[in-house]
């Protein structure tokens, strides 16, 4: 649906202070109003926060690269882009039309030009195959989410919690627990790429896992459920990384298969210990045999599992580890410090899912019992 | 992401400038199967001026890793930067793609 001429709603993406006036000035004669940003941050920003029916953009701006910024806008805005370049390239053209820009115009243009190019794109109505679409996308994020847990399994004497922020509206990580007989199933995983694919791909992974549940040996488990995952994987072309474990809530030990995940920690009192992986992920080798490995958790200390998307924001994984253990030590109780792990990726820097779960032991009281 | 193909005497020598995500793992998987199919099975990935992989980028070495060996041949990375290093690490695909300092030495055994 074309909005009428006077709700038109427009963002100028442009670092030059001229060019931008202009753009501003020629697109508001139009009857759109017009926000400005002098950075693609901005930009995306001001598109987020406004909306937008019209979005001019720069493609060379001082942080983030023009192409970059038409991918970011695509995946939540169905705005006509109208690329705005100096750099009047075939291949820089083709290639911001295939990430969904709709027109470009080469600097220097005139106003004129401008304004018959926007009038021109307007006439041709956004297709209701991509609001149909849109409706779809929607749904799936709805139906994604429900497959998460709701609430927390009570477990005597631990604290459970986990939160999972995909950057898209549907994403390849996820986690899930249940209660056994004598203690808990934790897993996360993620799946390769973004976006609807993995979000399926991550479906099928966490309805395998649920269907080995009932397998007393863990690692036997583990390897039923990567054999029936392998062939669907190999299929189309995908991988995902697992971390599996289970807890005995008695003993405080934890048994764990990791593939190819990695970001496995044993947080307690001293800090953090990267938990080592037992092989590559599921689907990326053929005839893989995981190690398992175990730790046992002494009252205080937390097993927590990260996916990467949360390296983002930090140099390399030591760094990351290090800022976890410290979140984890700050917020006593899980969901919160689930939270505040995915805080330290603000959330219009990330372009990856974020997923956090954690089990802590409660500590000790201070009269001894436990 | 660019990328150029040099034909070596031994190998087919690709090099991969940009970064390595959703939009550049569909065109190293083009390059690769286009290579492959030109009858070089023996492949290097030169990552030297790759700054950056995600999983989609791992996945498409993965599948070119495949492609290579199913051809009778193999696929080596080589010169890798540091962030696609922690990827490889991470993942345990270091066991894999164990990466080469140098393309000429990825192939230096074959």
């Amino acid at each position: 649906m074309t909005p009428s001429p006077q709700g038109r709603r427009a963002v100028v993406i442009e670092d030059h202070d001229d060019i931008r006036n202009l753009l501003a000035q020629t697109i508001g004669m139009r009857g759109f109003t017009v926000t400005t940003a002098a950075t693609g941050l901005d930009g995306l920003e001001a598109v987020r926060r406004d909306g937008a029916d019209l979005i001019t953009l720069d493609l060379n701006l001082p942080d983030l690269d023009g192409m970059e910024i038409c991918r970011r806008v695509r995946e939540f805005s169905d705005a006509y882009l109208l690329m705005v370049t100096a750099r009047p390239g075939e291949i820089d053209r083709l290639r911001g039309l295939e990430l969904g820009a709709d027109d470009y115009i080469s600097k220097p243009f005139s106003p004129r030009e401008l304004q018959a190019r926007i009038e021109a794109m307007f006439r041709r109505p956004r297709a209701r195959a991509e609001q149909a679409d849109a409706e779809e996308l929607r749904r799936a994020a709805e139906v994604q989410r429900s497959l998460l847990p709701a609430t927390a399994p009570a477990v005597p004497g631990y604290d459970v919690g986990g939160l999972c922020r995909p950057s898209r509206s549907v994403g390849g990580d996820f986690f899930d627990w249940y209660a056994t007989g004598d203690g808990l199933q934790v897993s996360l995983a993620d799946a390769m790429g973004k976006g609807m694919g993995a979000a399926l791909i991550a479906a099928t992974v966490r309805a395998v896992l649920r269907s080995a549940a009932g397998q007393p040996d863990m690692a036997q488990a583990f390897r039923d459920t990567c054999r029936h995952l392998e062939n669907d994987l190999v299929h189309s072309g995908s991988f995902v990384t697992l971390f599996h474990a289970r807890l005995d809530t008695a003993r405080g030990t934890v048994d764990y298969v990791d593939a190819g995940h990695g970001l496995g920690l044993h947080v307690h009192a001293g800090g953090a210990d990267r938990l080592p992986s037992g092989g590559p992920p599921v689907g990326a080798v053929p005839d893989t045999e995981w190690a398992s490995g175990s730790l046992r958790l002494a009252p205080g200390d937390a097993l927590v599992v990260v996916s990467d998307g949360l390296l983002d924001a930090f140099e390399d994984v030591e760094e990351a580890v290090r800022a976890v253990a410290a979140v984890v030590a700050e917020h006593p109780g899980s969901r919160e410090a689930c939270q505040a792990i995915l805080d330290l990726v603000p959330s219009d820097a990330a372009a990856d899912d974020v997923t956090a779960v954690l089990v802590r032991r409660r500590p000790t009281a201070p009269g001894g019992a436990l | 992401m660019q990328f150029t193909v040099e034909h070596k005497p031994t190998f087919a020598h690709i090099t991969g400038t940009g970064r390595l995500n959703m939009v550049g793992a569909p065109k190293l998987r083009e390059v690769v199967a286009e290579v492959v199919s030109g009858g070089s099975n023996h492949v290097v990935v030169d990552l030297g001026g790759t700054e950056f992989m995600d999983s989609s980028g791992l996945g498409a070495l993965i599948g070119c890793l495949k492609l290579a060996r199913q051809a009778g041949g193999d696929l080596r990375i080589a010169n890798v930067r540091p962030q696609v290093q922690m990827v490889l690490e991470l993942t345990s695909m270091n066991r894999v793609l164990t990466p080469y300092d140098t393309a000429d030495e990825a192939f230096r055994d074959a």
